[in-house]
């Protein structure tokens, strides 16, 4: 238990000064749901973010703004977001949890299980990140590969277009079980397919279906390396013929 | 820091600490509805509405409620009176152990408060956040549909037991129904013809439990406040197999707050074994509260009673322990080859067969020669089966709080299933006498075999005792999956000789147990793999080895089924073979083989029931078996595991469909040792005190035996005060094990209450000036045979007030020659994806003979829910290990248990049979559903895919592994 500070900011400009001490281990407080309960590595102050109106969502042409505190069953509920992604935000966890946890926070903790951060991945998601020095904007992809995006900062939205046909499948012990293996798939304009995947990097990763061998998953009691090669390879194909057949019909 | 917090529509603050969760928080201010399942909010025992939504109160601070409305299940109704959710969920038979109600309640009432008319699909995604081991999730979704009718003012039927037409014989009854039709929350009982008619036994009673329950009214063990309370933490080894070389405390002691830490350097060295059994508690003796030597990951080293939790989660870290690391050996086959590190070599190690061989246990049981049938036989089958190790998961962790009494006993409240042999089993580690001890049991939130084991009472014990204050301790969920107790791995061969009809000739059983580092249950449990490994089926040779053995895994104890689903898995899967073999229909070849009516259990005295000289052979009295399969194929469409279109369905190629079946036998009680006691007495009212000893984990035993004194006396079941479970209070029962409570305790009630009868029916005699002999009890009167009545009422005043003074009561105890088995057929339906091995499990169908359920409602639920644990088993669950033997995945998600919206279809038939030796015709029904999940999934696999596997769980890699074998 090291949490000894609470603070609910009323601006981000509060925020991201609680956030930006030096002295004190502080962390950006979504829903909770991944941070609290967690023995280790709690930090040391928690700057919630519930009061920054950052649940909004808006579309603009062809593009949707998720606000970052957005819950997941906001996600799953809104019907102006993409089906894929409503779907796997639904299958992210329980709706005890869902009700709580944020697409935010479910960025910046970046569970390498996660089927919602492949859709996303796969729908090329940008994502806001507001610092001290200003606002930036980087793929989700970059984030994962970089962290020190995140430093001080806070994820205030995440974009996504909205156009295109996606599709997603899984391999897991049971229907709602945390999938060993996911494949989301996202096709836009003439062909072109973007496929991102769980269970086969540290991070839900964009992976070419011409190069799963190349792919180095972490084995663990649920599927070697080679098993996750396999799923990644059979679920790309039938997640690439399912997109193939929407897009010609 | 304070946070301003709306609890049911008033405002509070309240004080807390900024790391200070929710749940905390909440049962802290006396919302004791609010339960912990888990620290990281899987459970959802913790669920409360904010702000309207259902959300875990483990996983969010309290400091994130500030400003915020908060529900709990108390401000649904006051005293008295129930909303119409919480009377639904009791009307349905939706509770159970009730530990998690609370939150499924409320899940319900965010459901229909934003959809009144929700699909089960809706309301399957309401509860999918709340886990619970018990019900099988089948009533609680009924529940929230009647709910939702409640609500709109709308009316509902009464819940009676539906009457199901049997098939393999006639029965003149005119109400007779087909399955298809009906209502799925009616339980379904196929009737009798020799089942005489009954007022309240046969009846689905509402629990007398469950108002307190769908209240969240404090019932369990933490819903008490006790002033000055410590809290306990224990250290656990992060080692699997290690000599402790020293301890240092000093850092531990000084931190302000610490009151107490022990260790096997200032607690007195008393051996014991901890499974909860009966006196004398089968040898080896080979565990201490605290040792010198650890012996799994997870072992105890210490333990600290201080202030707060945190003090004393802070106190373990800031113990200093020197370690000589061992090498350690995890399987059952490792562990007796020639150098395996020895596990007991301590100088005062008793008991064990080798120890120096980590060999506990040496079983072996033969009826007639083996050798000899297989040279008879003319075809031998032989086959290896591998089952691996699961937890319990109760949602409610074993948890105790001790403290003295005004008397300077001590009082020790805690999560048992066994509360006379606790206070029997702590009193010399504790150096107290059995009567300076009483043990309480409340309302537990499930046991499921985890909880029959003296497990964490010796430490709050002593804690009291070197303290003098009242201490708590509460598993963490980590904890409950390595600190406790398991189920049982085992390495089984079978070897079957059959004759060229088909018939088995002689059958030998061969298995290779995994007890970890301590015997436990080890003796026992690998007892019952014997007698039920080879009681299904006749064979005139049998021959039963087994080797239990030591290893560095955390401990397998007592799990529901104890071990028959280990022995059923590899018998069922291994008789699904040879039939196939032998090219016979697998039901017809297990037909001509499996006993019934009549047939001796002639392995039972060689395994510890019956008589052990071989003079008495039980036999098997009553059987429904040929009725459970016939219900069972119609309800599962047995037929169409035979067509082709069907197992290989077009539309989908790279999906395969399959049908299995696994033959259930179980026993009720263990004869000749297992004993239940109850007393009963009369108040001015005519209603009665019923105490008994039996311990109700959630599954309706305080009820049915409740309902069976109720029969008897002539009164309804609200008449009947159950109380139970409490060593000072109550008469002695062996505990809730061995699928006793029912037959056994049941008998000891139906006597006791006969006993308080016939005092009734003298008084009531003497008051109509009548003859006892024509005087009978129903509707609360005693009546004459000339029409005249006098209600239990007057005679209770009569007999406490008016004349010839004296108590209207009655004591019985009961212990049971035989152990009648239940019978079931148990069907599973599957789709494989033969491209990944993904097994989707579709339906799960049992139709069982239990003799008589007493409470269809409750043996219904005792079903559905054994079931889901079973399919756990046997698909999904299983305990992961690093090399070092730490388990890797000791939280839910990782470790997967069945959610709400993810079930197959589960399906309950309950035959009669007239069970003329149980209490009104009853046997058991608790640990049966148990035993045939794995091996009809495994046999509908082989339908499916004609691929045979014979380890579980089916994962997809292990499927996907041997499809392409």
């Amino acid at each position: 238990m090291t949490i000894r500070e609470y603070h609910r900011p009323a601006t981000l400009e509060e925020a991201l000064a609680l956030l930006g001490r030096t002295e004190v281990k502080s962390a950006p407080l979504g829903g909770g749901t991944a941070l609290n309960g967690l023995p280790e590595d709690e930090p040391e102050a928690v700057v919630d973010l519930q009061s920054l109106g950052l649940d909004s969502t808006s579309k603009e042409e062809n593009t949707l703004t998720i606000g970052a505190m957005t819950t997941l069953n906001g996600l799953t509920e809104d019907d102006s977001v993409p089906p894929m992604l409503r779907e796997l935000s639904h299958r992210e966890a329980p709706n005890t949890i869902r009700n709580a946890a944020t697409i935010g926070g479910t960025i910046g903790v970046v569970s390498p299980e996660s089927g919602l951060l492949a859709g996303l991945l796969a729908y090329n998601a940008r994502v806001t990140v507001v610092n001290q020095t200003g606002s930036n904007e980087v793929s989700l992809g970059n984030l994962f590969a970089d962290s020190s995006h995140l430093d001080s900062g806070i994820i205030t939205s995440v974009s996504v277009p909205t156009g295109g046909a996606g599709a997603y499948e899984h391999t897991a012990r049971t229907p709602a079980d945390i999938p060993i293996v996911l494949i989301a798939g996202h096709a836009v304009g003439s062909g072109s397919i973007q496929l991102a995947a769980t269970g086969v990097g540290e991070t839900p990763i964009i992976i070419d279906p011409r190069q799963i061998g190349a792919l180095e998953p972490q084995p663990d009691f649920r599927g070697s390396a080679d098993y996750r090669r396999h799923l990644a390879d059979v679920l790309s194909q039938r997640v690439l013929s399912r997109l193939e057949l929407e897009g010609n019909p | 820091m304070i946070v301003n917090i709306t609890v049911n529509g008033e405002p509070h603050e309240f004080e807390c600490a900024p790391h200070e969760s929710l749940r905390t928080v909440l049962r802290r201010e006396g919302y004791f509805s609010v339960r912990f399942g888990s620290e990281t909010g899987e459970t959802g025992a913790a669920a409360v509405l904010v702000d309207g939504q259902l959300i875990s109160a483990d996983v969010m601070l309290a400091a994130q409620a500030d400003g915020h409305e908060i529900e709990t299940v108390e401000g649904l109704a006051s005293p008295l009176s129930l909303h119409p959710i919480q009377e639904a969920f009791i009307a349905t038979g939706a509770i159970q152990s009730g530990y998690a109600t609370p939150a499924t309640i409320l899940a319900a009432k965010q459901l229909l408060e934003t959809n009144p008319d929700p699909s089960e699909e809706d309301i399957r995604d309401a509860l999918s956040g709340i886990l619970d081991r018990e019900t099988g999730y089948l009533r609680p979704v009924l529940a929230v549909q009647r709910a939702a009718i409640l609500l709109k003012g709308q009316r509902v039927e009464e819940i009676a037991k539906a009457l199901i037409k049997p098939l393999t014989y006639d029965i003149d009854i005119d109400d007779l129904t087909e399955p298809d039709l009906l209502d799925p929350v009616l339980p379904k009982v196929v009737p009798h013809p020799e089942v005489p008619e009954t007022a309240v036994v046969g009846k689905p009673e509402l629990k007398v439990d469950a108002v307190k329950l769908a209240k969240g009214n404090p019932a369990f063990v933490d819903d008490i406040e006790m002033r000055g309370m410590l809290h306990a933490k224990v250290l656990y080894s992060p080692h699997a197999h290690a000599w402790i070389v020293a301890i240092d405390d000093s850092k531990a002691r000084a931190l302000p707050g610490v009151r107490a830490v022990l260790h096997h350097g200032n607690v007195a060295r008393v051996r014991y074994a901890s499974g909860g059994q009966s006196y004398p508690n089968p040898l080896p003796y080979d565990q201490v509260s605290f040792d010198n030597k650890v012996r799994y990951v997870g072992d105890r080293v210490a333990a600290v009673a201080a202030d707060t939790v945190e003090i004393a989660e802070e106190a373990v870290k800031l113990i200093e322990v020197s370690y000589d690391v061992l090498p350690a050996v995890f399987d059952e086959n490792d562990a007796i080859l020639d150098g395996a590190p020895v596990i007991h070599d301590e100088e005062d190690m008793e008991g064990a067969h080798d120890a120096s061989r980590n060999i506990v246990h040496h079983l072996s049981a033969d009826v007639g020669d083996v050798d000899e049938g297989f040279e008879h036989a003319d075809r031998v089958f032989e086959r290896t089966f591998r089952v691996h190790q699961v937890q319990q998961t109760p949602i409610e962790p074993h948890i105790a709080i001790a403290y003295w009494d005004s008397d300077e006993r001590l009082v020790i409240r805690t999560s048992t299933q066994v509360p006379f042999h606790v206070r029997r089993m702590v009193a010399p580690l504790l150096d107290l006498d059995v009567k300076r001890i009483r043990i309480v049991k409340p309302r537990i939130g499930g046991g499921f075999g985890v909880k029959q084991e003296m497990l964490i009472e010796d430490i709050v014990g002593h804690l009291t005792k070197s303290t003098g204050k009242p201490v708590r301790y509460e598993l963490t969920r980590e904890e409950e999956f390595v600190s406790s107790r398991t189920r049982h791995p085992q390495t089984i061969t079978y070897r079957t000789g059959v004759d060229e009809s088909g018939r088995l000739v002689a059958q030998e059983m061969k298995v290779l147990a995994n007890t970890g580092p301590y015997g436990t249950h080890g003796l026992t449990v690998q007892m019952v793999s014997g007698l039920r490994g080879l009681s299904s089926y006749k064979a005139r040779h049998k021959r039963f080895r087994c080797d239990v053995v030591y290893t560095n895994i955390p401990v397998p104890g007592a799990y529901r089924g104890y071990g028959a689903p280990q022995a059923l898995f590899a018998l069922e899967s291994h008789m699904e073979d040879i039939a196939a073999a032998l090219e016979m229909d697998p039901l017809e070849f297990r037909r001509m083989n499996w006993t019934t009516t009549g047939d001796p259990m002639d392995v039972a005295p060689e395994l510890g029931e019956g008589d052990t000289e071989g003079a008495f052979v039980p036999v098997v009295t009553s059987s429904g078996i040929e009725e459970c399969v016939a219900q069972g194929k119609r309800a599962i469409s047995w037929q169409r595991r035979v067509d082709p279109e069907w197992v290989n369905p077009r539309d989908r190629p790279h999906i395969r469909r399959g049908i299995g079946f696994a033959l259930c036998m179980h026993g009720s009680a263990i004869p000749g040792l297992d004993m239940g006691a109850a007393s009963i007495k009369i108040n001015d009212d005519g209603s009665f005190n019923l105490l008994f000893g039996a311990t109700d984990l959630g599954t309706g035993a305080d009820t049915i035996l409740g309902q069976i004194a109720a029969e008897v006396l002539g009164v309804p079941l609200e008449d009947i005060l159950v109380y139970a479970a409490d060593t000072d209070m109550t008469p002695f029962d062996t505990g809730a094990y061995a699928s006793s409570t029912t037959y056994i305790s049941g008998m000891a009630v139906k006597r006791a209450a006969e006993e308080a009868a016939r005092m009734v029916v003298d008084r009531a005699a003497l008051m109509l000036d009548e003859r006892p002999d024509a005087i009978e009890l129903h509707d609360r009167q005693a009546w004459s045979t000339d029409g005249r009545s006098v209600s239990l009422a007057d005679i209770a005043l009569s007999s406490l007030h008016q004349q010839q003074q004296r108590q209207i009561m009655g004591t019985a105890s009961y212990v049971s020659p035989e152990s009648p088995p239940p019978y079931a057929a148990q069907f599973a339906e599957v789709e494989v994806d033969m491209d990944t091995g993904q097994v989707e499990v579709k339906a799960l169908v049992m139709a069982v003979d239990c003799g008589v359920p007493i409470n269809p409602m409750t043996a219904s639920g005792q079903v559905e829910g054994g079931m889901v644990q079973a399919l756990g088993y046997a698909h999904c669950e299983e305990m992961a290990y690093d090399e070092t033997g730490r388990m890797i995945n000791s939280k839910f998600g990782p470790y997967w248990i069945y959610r709400a919206d993810e079930m197959p279809r589960i399906d309950t038939y309950l035959v009669e049979t007239m069970e003329k030796s149980g209490p009104f015709g009853a046997k058991a029904i608790a640990e049966i559903p148990k035993d045939g999940v794995a091996p009809a999934i495994r046999n509908a696999i082989v339908n499916a895919t004609g691929t045979r596997i014979d380890a579980i769980p089916f994962t997809p890699e292990r499927v996907w592994n041997a499809l392409q074998a």
